[in-house]
């Protein structure tokens, strides 16, 4: 009807110049400044220089109170949000498309290069703070944040997560076992648990970065780069070693396969149902908090080996404080992460509210991480950490898309605990997908 | 008695009044163009959110599908650039995909015909004569659309998983959270919440049945049986198709339920639903796969919601007309 035709021609046309709007917006778009490694000057003096800072470690405001109190010229503006991989991480990639992240965030090792990828890091290291004190982080740490390049800090190390072994030092001594020192004592133990109708621990199919560790442990090196071409290598004969153990152990049923964080698993290990837990030092909190019935009943001991008086480790997790390239305060920014995660009292804040173990070298002479833990029958568990942290290889590179290798993985290793596959097998798809998933970020793949 | 969704204009014909290309005078043409600047600034609110908030998210992920990143080197600037249909290539070739979108189609016949089955029989009971304490169970239905999402999802998560639920009989006999049965525990959760919002929907219908046609039907001595089924179900059918088409729309995009199920069961991929996808797709960050993603699953569902709208409406043409 004629009457009608131009309303709806009125509709079309909005419709189509949005879209033709959105287009032409769309064409200028991204791209993006690379991350200069350029100078790194201080605010002229007097200048009040105002910082924000988004992480998720629980009672961080305190030690960000503690510095705004003692840098009146420096203020800092925290916000708290969700984990990484919650959602933080999809919030950090879409302020970076949209040019508008703020001063300092946190990112975990395993997701760096990822958003180095996105050109979302500044490159610190030419910041006096950060060049004067990032020899005092463990070396592995240095490499983690470096990416190789020399002189170049895209990131300082906050905290670290080398495994060791939490144990139920109360049920191995009434069946007359010890700590397993080698993975065959290991697999030992765990057949003599199963025959007492508990589980040795527990095989987190949900948890990737937790096998990943595993396999650090025996040298795997998944991803190398050199001039810019990359190699992915998940299926050499290390790490088939450790797969191929987990899938005896798995098949055997003398491992439990539920997911490795939550509920489940809690319950699972506040009722002795399963007797050893393979973590990070910031799974003692949350054993603490989560277990609360068995206090006392646990130890730490280190890291099983695959030779004896072997050491050698793997980091579970680990993070560290980033600049963003949008930061228009670079050298403040990294004096302030050099402090939250270099300072003897901001570090003490952070382990006593975060459960955070420090990557900075001085831990163990920190008073807060020489006290007994009542909870662990009173042992310092933190030495055991400290020494498992230095033993980690420095050698480990992340790729460049993290997530999806780990959402690979993950689902592969679901199916693997509910009868389908096995874990070569999803090394192998993890593999394959990877090298697709980085062509389809137009990086090279040789 | 058909409704008829998508709006059809029928009007009387008008004569249009075009006259002579020097118009019809002063007062004819200038008269028109004031109802139109008057329409349009009635239309104005509306037309700025409906682009803001509608239009340019879709003409923006439309584009952004069919684009793909280039760079330099691998940590050099990026650069995003024309790709064609080079995204949509990678969705069609992707079996995970497919996977997750039939995975969903099984979970619509598997939820659906049962939450609107229910929520049919629950209208059905309030409007009935007989039930005592309608206003006590049209609340009581309605609740579970009251708890979020995510929480119900929580919540039923704890009753299912054999070492948390207090139900110890049905969780550690049923593997609920394994590969077989999880998909009716999900299935079980969306019904939970869904069919009293469902319900409600068909109880306002059947409120509008006029009461003679009830009371007609009494006379001739029909019980509440015949009068349900006679006369109460064919006058709501347009509000089991309208329920039918949200439900469709609601399955294809489901997302919340699976992605906390997967903190209890392991049974739960990341790429379960294709909604999920996308999710994982935008996380990598693969914006423009992810934009494909859902450009195809927006396509899929027009296509099936208007198939089966057409097919309802064909259904009803053939019962008036014989």
């Amino acid at each position: 009807m004629r009457t009608h035709r131009p309303a709806r021609f009125l509709v079309a046309a909005a419709a189509l110049a949005t879209i033709a709007v959105t287009a032409a917006c769309g064409g200028g778009s991204s791209s993006s400044a690379p991350a200069a490694g350029g100078s790194c000057e201080p605010a002229p003096a007097g200048t009040k220089v105002e910082l924000t800072f988004t992480s998720w470690v629980p009672g961080m405001q305190k030690t960000v109170d503690l510095w705004n109190q003692t840098h009146p010229d420096i203020q800092v503006k925290y916000t708290e949000v969700v984990g990484g991989n919650q959602g933080t991480y999809q919030s950090y990639a879409n302020q970076i498309k949209a040019g508008q992240t703020g001063d300092l965030g946190m990112i975990e090792f395993a997701n760096l290069p990822s958003f180095r990828l996105q050109n979302g890091l500044a490159n610190i290291g030419s910041c006096k703070p950060v060049a004067d004190g990032i020899g005092q982080y463990p070396e592995w740490t240095q490499s983690q944040i470096s990416f190789g390049e020399q002189g170049a800090a895209y990131g300082v190390p906050q905290d670290v997560g080398p495994l060791a072994l939490y144990y139920r030092k109360d049920l191995f001594d009434a069946a007359g076992l010890k700590a397993p020192t080698t993975w065959d004592e290991y697999a030992q133990a765990a057949a003599t648990i199963q025959g007492k109708g508990a589980f040795i621990g527990n095989f987190m199919s949900d948890q990737p970065a937790w096998f990943t560790a595993l396999a650090w442990q025996n040298g795997a090196r998944w991803f190398s780069q050199s001039n810019g071409v990359w190699k992915v290598d998940m299926t050499d004969p290390k790490t088939t070693q450790v797969a191929e153990f987990w899938q005896k152990l798995v098949s055997a049923k003398q491992v439990n396969t539920v997911p490795g964080i939550g509920n489940v698993e809690w319950k699972a290990l506040d009722t002795g149902q399963e007797w050893t837990l393979i973590g990070a030092p910031w799974t003692a909190k949350l054993l603490e908090t989560n277990a609360p019935s068995t206090s006392g009943k646990w130890a730490v001991a280190p890291l099983p080996q695959w030779t004896a008086g072997g050491t050698s480790g793997g980091s579970w997790g680990g993070s560290a404080t980033v600049v963003w390239t949008t930061s228009k305060h670079p050298y403040e920014a990294s004096q302030f992460a050099m402090w939250a995660f270099g300072d003897p009292a901001a570090l003490a804040l952070n382990n006593q509210n975060g459960g955070q173990f420090p990557a900075h070298d001085g831990q163990t002479n920190l008073p807060a991480l020489s006290q007994p833990y009542p909870y662990f029958g009173g042992q310092v568990i933190w030495k055991d950490f400290a020494t498992a942290n230095n033993q980690v290889d420095p050698s480990f590179t992340w790729g460049p898309t993290m997530t999806d290798t780990f959402d690979t993985m993950s689902n592969g290793f679901g199916q693997v605990v509910n009868g389908q596959g096995d874990l070569v097998g999803v090394l192998r798809t993890a593999q394959q997908k990877s090298i697709d998933t980085m062509k389809a970020q137009a990086i090279q793949v040789g | 008695m058909t409704v008829s969704i998508e709006g059809t204009t029928v009007g009387p014909g008008v004569a249009d009044g075009s006259g002579p290309a020097t118009g019809a005078g002063p007062s004819g043409r200038s008269g028109r163009a004031r109802n139109l600047r008057a329409g349009l600034m009635f239309l104005a609110p509306f037309l700025v959110l409906f682009a803001a908030f509608y239009l340019i998210p879709i003409g923006y992920s439309i584009v952004e599908s069919l684009r793909t990143i280039t760079r330099t080197s691998t940590f050099g600037p990026v650069q995003e650039v024309w790709g064609g249909f080079v995204q949509y290539e990678a969705v069609f070739s992707n079996a995970q995909f497919w996977a997750s979108l039939r995975r969903v189609l099984v979970f619509f016949l598997i939820s659906v015909p049962l939450q609107l089955g229910m929520a049919l029989v629950f209208a059905l009971l309030l409007d009935s004569p007989v039930l005592k304490g309608k206003r006590f169970f049209r609340l009581a239905f309605f609740v579970p659309y009251a708890v979020p999402g995510v929480v119900a999802a929580i919540m039923w998560g704890f009753l299912y998983a054999p070492q948390l639920s207090p139900f110890t009989l049905i969780a550690q006999n049923l593997d609920l959270l394994g590969p077989g049965l999880v998909i009716f525990a999900i299935a079980n959760i969306v019904n939970w919440v869904y069919t009293g919002y469902n319900m409600l929907i068909i109880y306002s219908a059947l409120q509008a049945i006029p009461t003679e046609l009830t009371e007609a039907a009494r006379i001739d001595g029909a019980g509440q049986w015949r009068i349900a089924w006679s006369i109460k179900i064919p006058m709501v059918a347009p509000a089991l198709v309208l329920t039918g088409v949200f439900s469709i729309i609601g399955t294809l995009q489901l997302f919340n339920e699976p992605l906390v199920m997967r903190s209890v069961s392991s049974a739960v991929q990341t790429d379960y639903t294709p909604n999920m996808m996308v999710h994982a797709a935008a996380n990598i960050p693969n914006y423009n796969l992810a934009a494909a993603y859902s450009v195809v699953l927006a396509l899929v569902t027009c296509v099936l919601s208007f198939t089966f709208l057409k097919f309802t409406q064909r259904s009803t043409e053939k019962r008036a007309a014989g």
